[in-house]
């Protein structure tokens, strides 16, 4: 697969490196000199110097036969450009963008960005994981709905343990998906028993997180 | 009309000075303190500084839900292109118009039909009218 990294920041170093690793071919498009030629010394011919969102320099590196573009510089709006341009000049399949502003992410899938990613959500998934005993955990935001997946373990002391799911009022346009038990993964049904250290796999509307944590962790 | 602007240089100084302005009132959004104070004596004109780039939030404060036309005309076009689309899929403001200096992205993005306006052709053609003038 042939993909093109526009911005070498870290996280675009790093991220080249993993690619070549995995047995793509990367082409970097990075305005810095600089920094091309520390990638070419390092990883061979992978940089291009220039600017990922003139529409030229896109062409030079190959954008018409890339299969993916993935936009990681550290600026929202220069990521959009670079994908709409991908898009909508080069036709390129799959743009991915990474954002800082938790907010754009809805407006870059309405703008035709195919993936986005939040780097600001993976910073916070990252630390709750690391956090111990959390009994909260985002596990991923579903594309083109402002809708997230999360994990809730049920503490011991919760109203909720002993009741059917059945009984338990759920937010609006909520669903529990999975439940988690100590001797295994159940489907949840109305007449399944939550317990305490059930883990509860739930699909949610943004801005819902809390009501559900505090119905399913509320004494 | 409620006019919400983003940026504060030359383009809109000129804009909030034009007569044509004068029934219209404006908010204005900037990073720039020194040029937000150079237009905050008009009464006509909030303005309204930018700390971060929380775009969002800063377009609500400044009134984006109630503006009749939204002006991006900062002098950074990547921010122009993505607070200008903004403006039109989420907000759905009546009237977005977008400075656009670049010619290709100017190609692309009037394929999605976005306003623009280039102060540096319109430069350009007024050069060749005066020129086309001296040769004739």
């Amino acid at each position: 697969m042939y993909i093109l990294v526009i911005g070498c920041s870290e996280l675009g170093y790093h991220l080249t490196k993993a690619l070549l690793a995995s047995g793509h071919e990367v082409m970097v498009v990075e305005k810095s000199q600089v920094r091309c030629d520390i990638l070419t010394e390092e990883l061979g011919s992978v940089a291009w110097q220039g600017d990922g969102t003139v529409e030229s320099t896109l062409k030079q590196a190959g954008a018409a036969r890339a299969d993916v573009l993935i936009a990681a510089t550290g600026h929202d709006e220069t990521n959009l450009v670079a994908c709409q341009l991908a898009k909508h000049v080069f036709q390129t399949s799959r743009t991915m963008a990474m954002i800082k502003d938790p907010k754009n992410e809805p407006v870059f899938h309405i703008l035709g960005v195919d993936i986005v990613i939040n780097s600001t959500h993976l910073i916070l998934e990252s630390l709750e994981e690391r956090i111990p005993g959390r009994t909260f955990l985002r596990l991923m935001n579903l594309r083109s709905s402002s809708t997230g997946l999360v994990s809730i373990t049920i503490p011991e002391d919760a109203g909720v343990v002993g009741r059917r799911l059945d009984d338990v009022e759920l937010p609006p346009r909520s669903f529990i998906s999975l439940v988690v038990k100590t001797n295994g993964v159940e489907r949840p049904s109305g007449d399944l028993i939550l317990e305490a250290e059930d883990e509860v796999i739930a699909v949610i509307p943004s801005g819902g997180e809390q009501t559900l944590y505090d119905i399913l962790t509320g004494v | 009309m409620r006019i919400l602007i983003l940026g504060c240089g030359p383009l809109t100084s000129l804009l909030l000075a034009s007569p044509d302005s004068a029934e219209h009132r404006f908010t204005v959004i900037s990073d720039d303190i020194d040029r937000l104070n150079g237009v905050a004596d008009e009464p006509r004109v909030t303005p309204l500084l930018i700390l971060e780039p929380q775009m969002q939030d800063y377009l609500r404060m400044g009134g984006i839900d109630n503006a009749d036309a939204f002006l991006a005309l900062s002098e950074d076009e990547h921010q122009n292109i993505l607070t200008a689309q903004i403006a039109k899929h989420v907000f759905n403001v009546g009237k977005v118009v977008c400075r656009l200096e670049n010619p290709q992205l100017q190609r692309l993005y009037s394929g999605l039909d976005l306003e623009m306006v280039s102060p540096t052709l319109d430069l350009l053609q007024g050069l060749n009218r005066v020129l086309q003038s001296q040769i004739h």
